[in-house]
């Protein structure tokens, strides 16, 4: 059996390919979940490419990318398998209307089979495993963590109608979570665990100009700076790399070469989601070096 | 990155190794399992690391379950493997200018000062393949004497009485009054749903299931519909020295609602405590002890609005979204009160009720006049008194009452205060 990686620094450079710049921490844990064959659990502030991760990953390895979206309320119906009970019992009446003999073991085959997303990815076939991405698992409510343990354990479904399916190679699975509740230790337990920082300035500044090819150089200078200065102040939601990249993506539209202050406040929606933060932001432009232009006659 | 002589670990019994690491971290409050270190050492046997770096995260990534230890790791990292690995660690990196600055809640225990950069053991791992000197350094007591553990330091002694023991009786009898009391607490309607007759939508699959026996006719329609789940509840508990009388009661209505409906507590008085994983022991007594050491900050001033904005900007801020807020406080505030006002309003934006717990209300006379009280009470659904057991019993039967029987109903108009002084 081939290894999807041959190291960490395999994974950074590979990722980096499809265009997704990581760190050797976050190529760490990907290249962990792979050869150990575990879960990863990825936490950190909203933004700073706990998805785009996964994404990337599956881009990287060139296979598909399964997702399951969480929400409170989601079901082994929505998660698992469904049976086609609309095509179940038209083949029921058809049978009858021919006259013929229906058993039980002909309706529950997978024909009548609705595969959702973990049922896709252990019963997916090809030479890679799918990159499975369970996302933001903090949303959905315990009686769903629970339904995923023997998933994550086994990496196995049973169907009491047709049997057990295990999984040929067990998929990459990354969970998300943004901490808006709190995960049952049975989950981490399963899990790898990598807790996403805010890229450094560098780094954010490399990122930025993968993502915005437009900008010019001066502009990612004084944005990133600009950003790691924001993210200082005492903020309700510090801006993410999501945001700064949306920033930037906004001053490059607008054709702004180099950051003024005029530029800042017109754009500043992109950094700043809530009113508070914007005063804040409005009120430190002097500190964060854009004072108050002179007006010119 | 520092290259260091390949492979960086040379003759290492891994498990041994993986082990003694694993237990040093356990003995510093980091929560180890033994998932986690069969983990490291199938990690390490996957990768042997080359340079400290690739130790660090493999160790990492493997070992550490939860953001909060994450600090911790480092400390215990650090002070195993020599210099510092934090010129390469992004979470270290988070008090520069990269980082976001620590949020307040997060910071449940902070070491002394002076004790956070230091490497907490100066003796290295026992490891299996070095010479005994240094594996049995630990265990020497003439060692013990000239490199002591560091330990927290008896700086915050001044503040350190213990919570107050409450009597036997009075905590049985508040521990079963309150049981029964929670019956009542206000519900919502979640967004699972089960068999029940009488359900909105119709249960397709159990339909099908019960069609079997028909003949594939489906005579009975089997229904389903929204479960109903207590509403989620914050406890906000003022633990400065005006309420200082009433912190071990409260204490007691905060460990029952931790247990029963699952709340978010949190003490406040300076600066803002969770206390919800602390309450959730057993037992009462070691939950009790520990939420003592916890909070550091008890007995002292008070910081209302300055904690309440700590709460919202936290991540533990999306837990007040749709929940019943107890605020227990009297209401004395070093903050100015616009600044209270405004987390209010946020507050009361983002919960379903807000409610005041006062334990001056049931005075005769009272009237809410202090700058405090007159700029949160436009925020506050209930102002209720809280000076005794009794009073603090009829709490949650006030709350159902408030929030209707099943707690959906409309909202009343505010505020609304049961007693004359509005």
């Amino acid at each position: 059996m081939s290894e999807l990686f041959t190291d960490a620094e395999d994974v950074r450079r590979r990722l980096a390919e499809v265009g997704h710049l990581v760190d050797v921490g976050t190529a760490t844990a990907l290249y962990l979940a792979t050869v150990l064959d575990r879960p990863l659990l990825l936490e950190g502030e909203p933004g700073v490419g706990k998805t785009s991760a996964a994404k990337a990953l599956a881009e990287a390895l060139d296979t598909p990318l399964i997702r399951l979206q969480c929400y409170e309320g989601l079901t082994a119906g929505e998660a698992l398998y469904e049976w086609n009970y609309q095509r179940q019992l038209l083949a029921v009446r058809l049978t009858e209307a021919r006259g013929e003999h229906l058993a039980d073991a002909d309706l529950f085959t997978e024909e009548f089979l609705l595969d959702r997303p973990l049922l896709r990815a252990v019963r997916h076939q090809g030479p890679l495993p799918p990159v499975l991405l369970i996302d933001e698992i903090d949303r959905a409510d315990d009686e769903f963590e629970a339904l995923l343990f023997e998933f994550l354990g086994e990496w196995a479904i049973t169907i009491p109608e047709l049997g057990t399916f295990a999984a040929v190679r067990p998929p990459v699975v990354v969970l998300t979570s943004n901490r808006s509740r709190e995960l049952h230790d049975a989950l981490r337990r399963r899990c790898l665990y990598h807790w996403i920082d805010f890229p450094s300035p560098e780094r954010a500044a490399e990122i930025l100009r993968r993502s915005v090819p437009a900008a010019n150089e001066p502009l990612i200078a004084s944005a990133t700076e600009f950003i790691g200065r924001v993210r200082a102040l005492d903020l309700d939601k510090a801006p993410g790399m999501a945001e700064a990249i949306d920033w930037v993506s906004a001053l490059a539209a607008l054709r702004v070469s180099r950051l003024a202050r005029r530029d800042v406040v017109t754009t500043l929606s992109a950094v700043a989601k809530s009113p508070d933060d914007r005063t804040a932001i409005t009120g430190a432009l002097e500190e964060l070096g854009y004072p108050e232009e002179a007006r010119r006659p | 990155m520092t290259r260091i002589s390949d492979p960086f670990l040379p003759a290492v019994d891994r498990a041994a190794f993986a082990v003694a690491l694993a237990d040093r971290l356990r003995r510093r409050g980091v929560p180890v399992g033994l998932t986690a270190t069969q983990d490291f050492v199938a990690a390490l046997a996957a990768s042997p690391p080359a340079t400290r770096t690739a130790l660090y995260w493999t160790a990492r990534v493997t070992l550490v379950r939860d953001q909060p230890q994450l600090a911790r790791f480092d400390e215990v990292f650090d002070s195993v493997f020599g210099e510092a690995v934090l010129a390469v660690d992004p979470h270290a990196r988070r008090d520069g200018r990269g980082g976001s600055p620590p949020r307040e809640d997060e910071v449940h225990a902070p070491p002394p000062a002076g004790a956070s950069g230091d490497p907490i053991e100066a003796a290295g791992l026992p490891w299996v393949t070095l010479p005994s000197v240094v594996s049995g350094a630990e265990h020497d007591d003439a060692y013990a004497s000239t490199v002591p553990e560091r330990l927290p330091t008896d700086v915050a002694g001044a503040v350190d009485t213990p919570f107050e023991q409450l009597g036997e009786r009075e905590a049985e009898l508040l521990g079963r009054w309150l049981e029964t009391a929670l019956r009542q607490w206000p519900t919502r309607r979640s967004r699972r749903h089960a068999v029940r007759p009488g359900g909105h939508r119709v249960a397709i699959r159990e339909t099908v299931a019960r069609a079997r026996r028909t003949g594939w006719e489906p005579v009975r329609l089997v229904r389903t519909g929204a479960v109903d789940r207590p509403r989620r509840v914050v406890v906000l508990c003022d633990v400065s020295r005006s309420m200082q009388a009433q912190a071990v009661a409260y204490l007691h209505l905060m460990r029952a609602l931790a247990l029963t409906t699952h709340a978010e507590v949190f003490a406040f008085a300076t600066s803002l405590t969770r206390l919800t994983t602390v309450l959730a022991h057993r037992s009462a007594q070691t939950a009790f002890e520990e939420a003592t050491e916890r909070v550091v900050d008890r007995f002292g001033g008070t910081r209302i609005a300055h904690c309440l904005e700590a709460l919202l900007a936290s991540h533990h801020g999306g837990t007040l979204r749709g929940a019943v807020v107890l605020i227990a406080s009297d209401g004395w505030d070093g903050d100015p009160p616009e600044r209270l006002a405004a987390a209010m309003a946020r507050l009361r934006r983002r919960a379903h009720t807000v409610v005041w717990l006062n334990p001056r209300a049931g005075a005769p006379g009272f009237a809410p006049r202090t700058t405090t009280m007159t700029a949160a009470l436009p925020h506050v659904d209930l102002l209720l008194p809280a000076d005794t057991f009794a009073a603090l019993l009829r709490v949650p039967a006030e709350i159902a009452r408030l929030t209707g029987r099943d707690g959906r109903t409309a909202r009343p108009v505010r505020p609304l205060v049961s007693t004359p002084w509005t």
